[in-house]
């Protein structure tokens, strides 16, 4: 009995603590944002100093907690985003932020982003957050960002997450390749470099405006975007890569509102598309288009019969500045009569030109990217969610 | 002869609550961001002694604005879903019925779903919309349920195995109708519904529906608590429990109401949170007995201290990425189960 | 253990209980719009406390119907159950465990339990359903056992113990309730002759000392004649006669609801005693 009593002091000791823990975590639950309230009372009237913790981000931003100006800008999903002014501390969600980031110069400030931000290699070397779909919240927060950049793969519940620990979200929307242009000038704009994304942006402009003249009175090239083979999934018209294609001098042959559909081989050859248009990452090996040739249903493709496979970078995949690359590359490949002239057009270093329909083992990418190490899990973002979607299937 | 009393009772719950205790502390300091337990301490200490900054330090917004309701969130879907598995098994005298193997969960996820769908058109104040998901997960589950019971009916009796058969394969088309109503959503809602069906604690909630689970939770359990004693005698069967005085018919309805709001709530919030269900009861059982007055309220400890290490291990394993906590449960569930089949044949 | 508690239980509330069966009849269908697929015709019969009443038939003649219909789980068609002046089917579930319980053909257990535990099942209607129970239940259950000859098997499981022992542990569950009536259906089905006369002699003792009222639904034919104050014989839903063995046990009514040759004699005890021909038994070991 002795023992039962101590058994029982010990318990009831146990679950008074446990019951304490769990009040407190009840009321810290029902005012979460309470220790956020800028001017609440400080009980202990500390000074700052002391009030911070010893972790390194806090002394990192010390110099911070003095009174910043603050912008209220408004983010391409309509929100109103209050943003304290200069910002110095940049997380990017998606790997398009990150290259937009690095293409205005801003690298620098960025000192987040997600596992699959790839491009370029330096990305690789940023504090990782997490994946797009499933950032790590406390990651984020230990980076204490002046700003989270998100865009249309992650998810509405991050947002609001993020806003409920006060810790703004900017994010963008775009829909087209003309709205990447104009996302990424008012991005610029938002992270107090308007000048480098008109710059950019300008450069973009010009670029695809050289290609609307050589290839914008041609007729389209009907064309297959493969996003995946197995099953075979491509694009639906109002994503940002059918905009890619029509500004490439393509257009698909899926004609369908779905973004991501599911299509099946029968329609394919039904429709008979001139080019398959593949897309590749910058160190992966490039797909094994002849294995295609000897498949029932695709090697009833004229396309697969001819080798008319284009292969691009993934850039086409992410609406950031690189896309431009892309657009022309598929250009190149799809209107060889086009660029006969000059092969000035193109920046990027292409020691391959014309003769694409010919391509009997298709080249690897055919931007100069730099050599890339990891990023073998996810292929890309529209990838990404196919491989979700697989996993949601397979359960 | 020992029969159980209140202080039995109270003795193994406080054990319980103190394994919970040391899991939660557990989890408050580990994570993606690395906490000391002093730091930890200091900042437990601070709060309870209302030292709050200004600014809030990271260690205080990591540690009570993101772990802690994220931990209270897997305490109450760990005890909604053991609860109902609990339940589950005594209503419909089969040891392998669970809310997930019944297609209840599914059940809940396709309300859930559907809510979700229809949530733009109804104009709904936001306050009020947000209660459409649980609303919906709980009438799919409640739907679910009915039908379940009514496939495993033969001859007017509950037959263990058309039961299994009829969730099983419930669950399987309610899987299916999952994936043609995700394909009607808007493609960026996918990903994240995807993401959620496979078990996600990661969202923080919005105040009122972290209200709802609690409230929610504390009555559907309190109210399955009343039949405790009743599901004792519903083991060991219908008939037999009639004669021994148990209106059987008011402690279905009761169970099957009740156990479809907690599987409800558990999965409009969490989504499908495998193995839970199945196992705590029967892991409880083991240590406890099979008297549901203790093995119930053991129960709920058990699913809460279940669910907060599965989603401990979902947030560092692969940190700073996450893996679905329905993943971590499944990966430490299968083989545990299969271990129980085998010891109980054997 | 309080002595005050054993008396209160050694005094049972059934020491002058009377059942009486009012004309009585039943129908199933599948459903309501069909003809009914068995009926059990009006019948009635009347039982004091101490007797027992064994009820008599080949398989499907209805004789759980009309257990059923005794212990009030099942509302007549027409007619009523009186116990003590009390409708069967009408009474609240707990008022009716109370004064009814009932033996079942085994029972298959889920979760195996103790078998104090088991019989601590019996308090059950005694209790709010979140009662914790008190010394008196548990003396209660210890006597329960004790008139069963079950002590020895308290602390056993009942997924340990022989199928008689637990028939014993059963029927310990149901004096655990303190009824008037026992009810018991087919409670030797799966016992060795041996077992079987063992709870039948325990049956017989209960209600003469207990002063029970004992209803049991049986197929055997001689043990029922050994035992019964009173025997209702029933054949496809009808009740064919009701009364002391020795005016049922008829040989040519007996031939023709059992359907096979057989003869009447009186055995040892005085009681009527059934042989039967053709290498066929209607003993079952």
């Amino acid at each position: 009995m002795l023992d039962g009593k101590y058994i029982w002091r010990m318990s009831k000791a146990g679950a008074t603590l446990a019951a304490v823990l769990l009040c407190a975590g009840w009321l810290s639950a029902q005012t979460p944002n309470a220790t956020n309230v800028p001017g609440a009372p400080s009980a202990a009237g500390a000074p700052v100093s002391e009030k911070a913790p010893a972790g390194k981000a806090a002394q990192e931003n010390a110099p911070q907690q003095s009174a910043r100006a603050v912008r209220e800008v408004v983010d391409e999903t309509g929100r109103t985003v209050r943003l304290a002014q200069p910002v110095e501390r940049i997380v990017s969600l998606a790997p398009s932020l990150t290259e937009t980031i690095y293409a205005l110069g801003l690298q620098e400030h960025l000192v987040g982003d997600t596992d699959y931000c790839d491009y370029p290699a330096e990305a690789q070397k940023k504090t990782k957050v997490g994946g797009t779909i499933n950032p790590s919240l406390e990651q984020v927060v230990a980076l204490r960002p002046d700003v989270v950049l998100m865009t249309s793969i992650n998810r509405f519940e991050t947002v609001r997450a993020l806003d409920d620990l006060n810790i703004p979200v900017y994010t963008t929307d775009p829909h087209n390749v003309q709205e990447i242009l104009s996302s990424t000038i008012k991005l610029a704009d938002v992270l107090g470099a308007a000048q480098n994304g008109v710059t950019l942006a300008g450069e973009m402009q010009q670029r695809l405006s050289e290609l609307q003249q050589r290839v914008g009175e041609l007729p389209a090239k009907r064309v297959l975007f493969v996003v995946w083979t197995e099953p075979l999934i491509t694009i639906g018209k109002n994503t940002f890569i059918a905009d890619a294609l029509r500004k490439a001098g393509a257009v698909s042959i899926v004609d369908t509102t779905q973004d991501w559909p599911k299509v099946s081989l029968e329609e394919i050859v039904r429709l008979q598309p001139e080019f398959l248009v593949f897309t590749v990452q910058n160190d992966e090996k490039a797909p094994d288009l002849l294995a295609l040739s000897a498949l029932p249903g695709w090697r009833g493709l004229d396309a697969v019969r001819n080798h008319r496979f284009i292969v691009v970078s993934d850039a086409v995949n992410r609406p950031a500045p690189r896309i431009v690359s892309a657009i022309e590359d598929m250009a190149r490949q799809l209107h060889p009569e086009a660029f006969t002239d000059s092969p000035s057009v193109a920046p990027p270093v292409n020691k391959d030109p014309l003769n694409k329909e010919k391509v009997e083992k298709p080249n690897a990418a055919p931007e100069k990217t730099p050599p890339a190490q990891s990023t073998s899990l996810v292929a890309n973002d529209a990838a990404f969610c196919m491989r979700i979607e697989h996993l949601a299937c397979n359960r | 002869m020992q029969p159980l009393t209140l202080r039995r009772l109270l003795l193994r719950c406080a054990a319980l609550a103190a394994v919970l205790f040391v899991v939660v502390v557990l989890a408050l300091k580990l994570g993606a961001v690395q906490v000391s337990l002093y730091g930890l301490a200091r900042e437990l200490i601070r709060f309870a002694l209302h030292q709050t900054s200004e600014l809030p330090s990271n260690y205080s917004l990591i540690i009570f604005d993101i772990r802690l309701p994220r931990i209270f969130l897997g305490v109450f879907v760990g005890a909604s879903l053991a609860v109902a598995g609990t339940s589950f098994q005594a209503l419909l005298r089969n040891p392998l019925a669970d809310p997930y193997v019944l297609g209840v969960s599914s059940g809940a996820a396709v309300g859930a779903i559907l809510a979700y769908m229809i949530e733009p058109h109804l104009g709904l104040a936001p306050d009020v919309a947000v209660l459409l998901t649980p609303l919906g997960a709980f009438m799919g589950a409640l739907v679910t349920i009915a039908g379940v019971y009514l496939l495993g009916q033969r001859d007017g009796e509950i037959d263990s195995t058309t039961l299994l058969l009829g969730g099983i394969i419930t669950a399987s088309f309610l899987n299916a109708l999952i994936m043609l109503l995700l394909n009607l959503i808007s493609e960026r809602d996918h990903g994240g519904m995807s993401f959620w069906l496979m078990g996600d604690l990661s969202t923080p909630l919005q105040s009122n529906l972290q209200w709802i689970i609690r409230v929610g939770f504390f009555l559907a359990a309190g109210a399955i608590y009343t039949t405790a004693s009743d599901l004792n005698l519903l083991l060991a069967g219908e008939k037999e429990a009639i004669h021994l005085g148990v209106d059987v018919r008011r402690v279905r309805i009761v169970v099957y109401v009740a156990a479809s709001i907690l599987t409800g709530l558990a999965v409009s919030v969490s989504g499908a949170i495998g193995y839970v269900g199945l196992l705590v009861p029967h892991v409880m059982r083991m240590i406890f007995g099979s008297d549901h007055r203790i093995l119930l309220p053991t129960a709920a400890f058990g699913g809460a201290i279940a669910v907060v290490l599965a989603d401990m291990l979902a947030r560092t394993v692969v940190a700073p990425g996450e893996l679905p906590v329905g993943a971590m449960t499944a990966l430490a569930g299968a083989p545990l189960f299969i271990y129980l089949l085998r010891r109980r044949m054997g | 253990m309080s002595s005050a508690a054993r008396d209160s239980v050694a005094v049972s509330a059934a020491s002058n209980a009377i059942l009486s069966v009012e004309q009585v009849s039943y129908a199933y269908a599948s459903n309501s719009a069909q003809a009914p697929l068995f009926t059990l015709e009006a019948m009635s019969l009347q039982a004091r406390a101490g007797e027992i009443v064994a009820i008599l038939g080949p398989n499907a003649c209805g004789k759980s119907t009309l257990l059923n219909l005794i212990a009030g789980v099942l509302a007549p068609l027409s007619g009523r159950v009186l116990l003590d002046g009390f409708v069967t089917h009408t009474m609240p579930p707990r008022a009716r465990a109370q004064r009814i319980a009932m033996v079942q053909q085994e029972s298959q257990l889920l979760f195996p339990s103790r078998a104090w535990e088991f019989v601590m099942q019996g308090r059950h209607p005694y209790g709010r359903s979140l009662r914790f129970e008190n010394e008196e239940d548990v003396v209660v259950a210890r006597n329960a056992l004790a008139q069963v000859g079950a002590e020895h098997l308290t602390d056993r499981r009942m997924d340990k113990i022989s199928g008689g022992e637990k028939q014993r542990v059963i029927l310990a569950r149901a004096l655990a309730q303190q009824p008037a009536m026992l009810l018991l259906d087919e409670p030797t089905l799966h016992l060795d002759i041996a077992a079987q006369v063992d709870l039948l002699d325990a049956l017989r003792r209960l209600a003469s000392v207990s002063r029970y009222i004992v209803v049991v639904v049986t197929h055997e034919l001689n043990l029922a004649a050994e035992y019964a104050d009173q025997v209702a014989l029933l054949q496809r839903g009808r009740c064919l006669r009701v009364g002391p063995p020795s005016s049922v046990y008829q040989r040519e009514l007996l031939e023709q609801v059992f359907q096979t040759p057989l003869t009447v004699e009186t055995g040892p005890s005085g009681r009527p005693h059934v042989n039967v021909w053709s290498g066929k038994s209607t003993e079952r070991s």
